[in-house]
């Protein structure tokens, strides 16, 4: 730190080159016609562009990071019609194919709802910090309707213990206070 | 879940055939003892019923009626028939007859003749003697010229009013092929014959007193007097018991009758005059108790014959000759007089005659014409017991000779001895079972003793005791390591099936009969009898209860007394004499793990002799007059409530639900998974009252503790002379009775079963009135039950009821019926009875979910549910039920006539491994898969290795 903050050292050449426009053609060289299908026009035109885009940057990124933000956000609700078929034609009964189903469904969405911060670290700008918050909103929403229907499917197969018979087993008998005994015969 | 457990085993119980009784169980898991009764001594023989077939079978008439044959060689019977339903008075001995060769035995009971096929017991013909009773039955052996072939013709005399008639009787139908009567009004006595004549012996009353003995001869072509004779005997003969034989069917039939002093003994030949008397050398000194006489009953057969003298300590015989040409009777010799009491019996092989003296030491076996001794045996296991009669059979190969006699004992026993040796031993004795129980082993006592103190300390008190307890047990060890070996291979040879007596599966029955004898049945072993005593020395023993408690058995009598045994010994530990009180019921304060504490007995008038101090519990007692009484056990002077049937109805019956009935699930899980809550309450008492009159029969349901009437129902049309049977258990009732229905609604003529259920609440998940109380008072607010009933038509009466016990009633139960009328016991699939069945109309899925199906009023009863299978197991008075430590299994025993146990598995026995699993193949695989782990690892590990280097 001491050290006297030393001057940044010429650009190479090769960048001045770049960035400084191509040197005018000479006369000998622009006589000479371009090649079939080539526009000096149209690679001004596309100069002209990345100037622009390079100028409009942050702004347009941001749009299209949240644009794909949101494609990935509403994503699980396309699963749902055809999870819902699948659940449906599945049947309730207790078998190696619809448990591996019910299975599948918890999985995915508590993944995506784990892992939520993680599918959209691509998009996780400071400018789109906020914006996304209310996308991964959404995300979670939709993996939890993804997981709802399959809370949906594993009631439908008896498994959530929601009637009085599933509790059954914790009741007691009541007891008599007395106690009579019998002499028949 | 638990639907689904249900369901399963609902399935399991009634649709797969599973739940019958495989062929290779029987004998296996069941044992039944099919009983004759006391055999009488003359009605009893042993004879070949087919003359192409050298063997033998061992014939009776019991003194319970039944007429049985019995293989010799095992001891199994081979057929019976119960005649006592036939006969009308039962009070005269039977008689029972047959001849070798011949295809039948003809049988009579009072006025009751009947023949049956000597090999298969089928009845051939059967015939009533309409003017009195049969008082003698002889067979005719020798075949005259108008027989036809087939079965020999039959002589009976009848005795009626005023006059005796003898009878002809063919063998094939049963006619009457001649008839003579006698009207003297002498007593008709006996018949006897020889091969040309016919002898009918009557009793002419002397002037004075006693008898004299006419023979009448008769033609036995047709039945014409030939010839008559009187003896004159009417100083010696004083009842018809003094002629102390008549000979039939021999070559020269004898009667033979003592003086009064018994100094002489008289004797003739029948059809001469001639009366030879012979001098008693009566050198043991003491008085003749009894004089027998043992002639062969067999037309070839040499005319000796045998007289045994017996007296209080000991018995010795005299063996007489016949001249055939002069009716001489003359001494052949003596056997000489033995201390303890001797047997005799006659046998015949061809001509010759043999002698079997069975004395309590030895066998002895001698010829009719010499006194040399043919062939001696000591007996094996020389019993205590007397012995009453035998009946012997004698194969002679070349000058040896073997002998079988079946003796039968004072106590009970029927015992085949071969050649000295006891082959097999029938327990005639347990006949009249009349009570019987469960016995606790003292060992299972000493570890529930240890259990509770266990339970009792502190956490480490109780850890030490049981370390220290452990290390007690290790003495064990070695034995138990010897026996390891042993153990491993046979449970891998044998299935597992025949190896569940550690499971509780070998229980010892204790079982009281009517004439004072107690035994002890092994159910383990199929019902092998490991002892039996004489407790008492009755003949009507009016067991009241039977009570076990770890290592002995108290026998409670109805007169006040009680016997206490040692189940494992049979010793008698204690005796309570009678007291003046005659005994009702006695009542027994059960702890909650069925060890009895104490016992109160109650009198006929339904008062409990005495009040129990220690007890505040409460007591339900029967009156003799019909009245059902609540008391509280410290009070005896006023009950506390009293059921009274409206007038006109009795008490018949009162049961109650058993001590050890426990409820796995207190609901019952409907098809939408809701609840039906089981109104269970310990205290209920099922009560049954007929009105004679008005043919009703009410059935009520009360509570034991308050008396409150809880449900009522009357059935019309009942007839009260049929059996009414009624069970209680868990949160049902079931009864069967005979009703004839005739109402506008629906008619029904015959033997119904109703099963009602008992709700806490019509809607489900709803437990009442005292919701989740955890305890409730009958006292304070005692709800009704929600009665759900079914009526079912059964084709048969049911005569008794008991339920399938299990150790946590997670098993379905079963209702186990005993059907007199075909002598069978069967076990009703609880699921079957399901009142909640749908009417009319297939279930819905939930109700199909839920095992229901359709009802159907007529409820037959499929074979499967036989228990006893193709045993003809009769007489059967009560079932017990007991759990054992497999809760798929229940042990049964049924006793009354029969004996019978079996063992129930009413949803299968999914707690043991089938026959089908193969553990020597288990065994062999894991065996297997090791060499092969072992074989491939070295090999796999070295190429390992040389891939690595390889690389």
């Amino acid at each position: 730190m001491s050290q006297a903050r030393l001057p940044p050292p010429p650009p190479p050449q090769w960048v001045v080159s770049l960035n400084s426009p191509m040197p005018r053609p000479s006369k000998a060289a622009s006589s000479i016609p371009d090649p079939p299908g080539f526009s000096s026009r149209g690679g001004k035109q596309r100069q002209q562009q990345q100037q622009q885009s390079t100028t409009k940057k942050p702004d347009e990124t941001d749009a299209l990071k949240m644009k794909k933000a949101w494609e990935i956000a509403i994503a699980p609700s396309k699963q749902i019609p055809m999870n819902a078929i699948m659940m449906y034609m599945s049947g309730n009964s207790l078998q190696i194919f619809s448990i591996m189903m019910v299975l599948m469904l918890f999985k995915g969405p508590i993944q995506g709802i784990i892992n939520t911060n993680a599918a959209f670290a691509k998009y996780e700008t400071p400018s789109t910090h906020s914006r996304l918050l209310g996308v991964k909103v959404v995300y979670m929403l939709m993996q939890l309707v993804l997981l709802c229907l399959g809370i949906w499917k594993v009631n439908a197969m008896g498994l959530l213990p929601t009637t009085r018979s599933d509790w059954l087993a914790w009741e007691s008998e009541r007891q008599p206070l007395e106690r009579a005994h019998f002499a028949f015969r | 879940m638990k639907m689904r457990l249900q369901a399963a085993l609902f399935f399991a119980a009634c649709l797969l055939p599973a739940a019958a009784i495989y062929s290779d169980e029987v004998n296996h898991i069941d044992f039944h003892h099919a009983l004759l009764g006391n055999p009488s001594p003359d009605s009893t023989f042993f004879l070949k019923p087919s003359s192409s077939s050298n063997a033998s079978l061992l014939y009776t008439l019991s003194d319970k009626m039944l007429v049985g044959a019995v293989n010799p060689r095992d001891g199994a019977l081979v057929w019976r028939q119960n005649i006592s339903r036939s006969v009308d008075s039962p009070a005269h001995a039977g008689l029972l007859r047959g001849l070798d060769g011949n295809d039948a035995v003809v049988g009579a009971v009072g006025s009751y003749i009947a023949s049956w096929s000597a090999q298969d017991g089928k009845v051939a013909w059967e015939n009533r003697a309409s003017e009195g009773v049969v008082a003698d039955l002889e067979l005719l052996e020798l075949e005259d010229a108008t027989a036809t072939s087939g079965v020999r013709d039959t002589i009976a005399v009848v005795a009626s009013e005023d006059a005796g008639i003898v009878r002809r009787l063919d063998g094939n139908t049963g006619k009457t092929v001649w008839e003579y009567k006698d009207t003297s009004g002498d007593v008709p006595f006996q018949v006897s014959s020889s091969s040309t004549e016919v002898f009918y012996i009557s009793l002419q009353s002397a002037m004075l007193k006693g008898f004299k003995i006419k023979v009448t001869v008769l033609d036995p072509l047709s039945g014409r007097q030939t010839r008559q004779q009187i003896l004159n005997s009417e100083t010696d003969v004083a009842t018809p018991d003094s002629v102390l034989y008549v000979g039939a069917n021999s070559a020269s039939p004898i009667i033979v009758w003592a003086d009064k002093s018994q100094k002489t003994l008289k004797v003739n030949v029948i059809g001469t005059k001639e009366v030879t008397s012979l001098a008693i050398d009566n050198t043991s000194g003491s008085e003749i108790r009894q004089i027998t006489v043992h002639a062969p009953h067999k037309l070839n057969a040499l005319p000796h014959f045998l007289v045994h003298f017996a007296t209080e300590a000991g018995a010795w015989a005299e063996v007489y000759h016949v001249d055939l040409m002069s009716a001489k009777v003359t001494k052949a010799y003596q056997l000489p007089y033995l201390p303890g009491q001797s047997v005799f019996a006659a046998s015949v092989i061809d001509a010759n005659v043999y002698f079997t003296r069975i004395t309590d030491l030895e066998a002895v076996v001698v010829s009719s014409a010499s006194h040399g001794i043919m062939g001696r045996w000591d007996l094996q296991k020389p019993s205590s017991d007397s012995a009453l009669h035998s009946v012997s059979e004698v194969v002679s190969k070349g000058k040896s000779v073997a002998v079988r006699s079946a003796l039968f004992r004072k106590h009970g026993d029927w015992q085949l001895i071969r050649n000295g040796q006891i082959e097999w031993t029938r327990h005639e004795g347990l006949i009249d079972a009349v009570a019987a129980t469960w016995a606790e082993t003292a060992a299972q006592e000493d570890l529930a003793h240890e259990l509770e103190v266990e339970g009792h300390e502190t956490l480490y008190g109780a850890y030490l005791h049981r370390v220290k307890r452990h290390i007690r047990d290790l003495e064990h060890l070695p034995d138990w390591l010897k026996d390891l070996p042993k153990r491993i291979l046979s449970s891998i040879l044998t299935d597992e099936v025949s190896n569940l007596d550690s499971f509780g599966v070998a229980k010892s029955v204790i079982v009281a009969t009517k004439n004072g004898r107690v035994y002890s049945l092994d159910t383990g072993n199929h019902g092998a009898v490991s002892w039996g005593i004489q407790a008492v020395e009755t003949s009507q023993w009016n067991v009241k209860a039977i009570l076990a408690s770890p290592g002995v058995a108290t026998i409670y009598s109805n007169d006040g007394s009680s016997v206490t045994v040692d189940v494992s010994t049979g010793d008698i530990v204690s005796r309570i004499e009678p007291s003046n009180s005659k005994l009702h019921a006695i009542a027994v304060f059960a702890a909650q793990d069925g060890i009895a504490l104490a016992t109160v007995g109650v009198r006929e008038d339904g008062i409990p002799v005495t009040a129990s101090a220690s007890e505040d519990g409460f007591l339900v007692t029967t009156s003799i007059d019909g009245r059902v009484l609540g008391w509280v056990a410290k009070d005896n002077k006023t009950p506390v409530w009293e059921f009274v049937p409206p007038s006109g109805q009795k008490v018949v019956e009162a049961t109650a639900r058993p001590a050890h009935d426990p409820v796995a699930s207190i609901g019952r899980v409907l098809g939408n998974r809701s609840v039906l809550y089981k109104y269970l309450n310990p205290n209920l008492v099922l009560v049954t009252a007929v009105n004679e009159q008005t043919h009703t029969a009410s059935f009520y349901l009360l509570d034991g503790v308050s008396g409150k009437v809880l449900h009522a129902t009357t059935q019309v049309g009942v007839d009260s002379t049929q059996p009414i049977a009624s069970v209680i258990s868990e949160n049902w009732f079931a009864y069967s009775f005979w009703g004839d229905v005739d109402g506008s609604e629906s008619s029904a003529k015959g033997y119904q079963l109703v099963i009602s259920e008992l709700y806490e609440s019509p809607l489900p998940n709803d437990r009442g009135l005292l919701d989740s109380a955890t305890n409730y008072s009958s006292t304070a607010t005692l709800p009704l039950p929600h009665v759900i009933s079914q009526a079912f038509m059964i084709p048969e009466s049911i005569s008794h009821m008991a339920v399938t016990q299990t150790r946590q009633g997670i098993t379905t139960r079963q209702l186990l019926c005993t059907l007199p009328s075909s002598n069978s016991i069967i076990g009703i699939p609880r699921p079957v009875l399901d009142p909640r069945r749908p009417v009319d109309r297939d279930p819905t899925t939930a109700e199909a979910e839920e095992g229901l199906f359709r009802y159907t009023p007529y409820l037959d009863f499929d074979g499967k549910w036989y228990l006893s299978h193709t045993r003809d197991v009769a007489g059967i008075k009560a079932v017990l039920s007991r759990p054992t430590l497999l809760e798929s299994t229940s042990l049964i025993f049924a006793y009354g006539s029969d004996i019978y146990g079996t063992r129930a598995t009413p949803s299968q026995a999914f707690d043991i491994l089938g026959k089908s699993f193969s553990k020597l193949q288990l065994v062999l695989t894991v065996v297997a898969l090791g060499a092969g782990v072992t074989v491939l690892a070295p090999m796999t590990r070295r190429k390992q290795v040389n891939a690595l280097w390889r690389a």
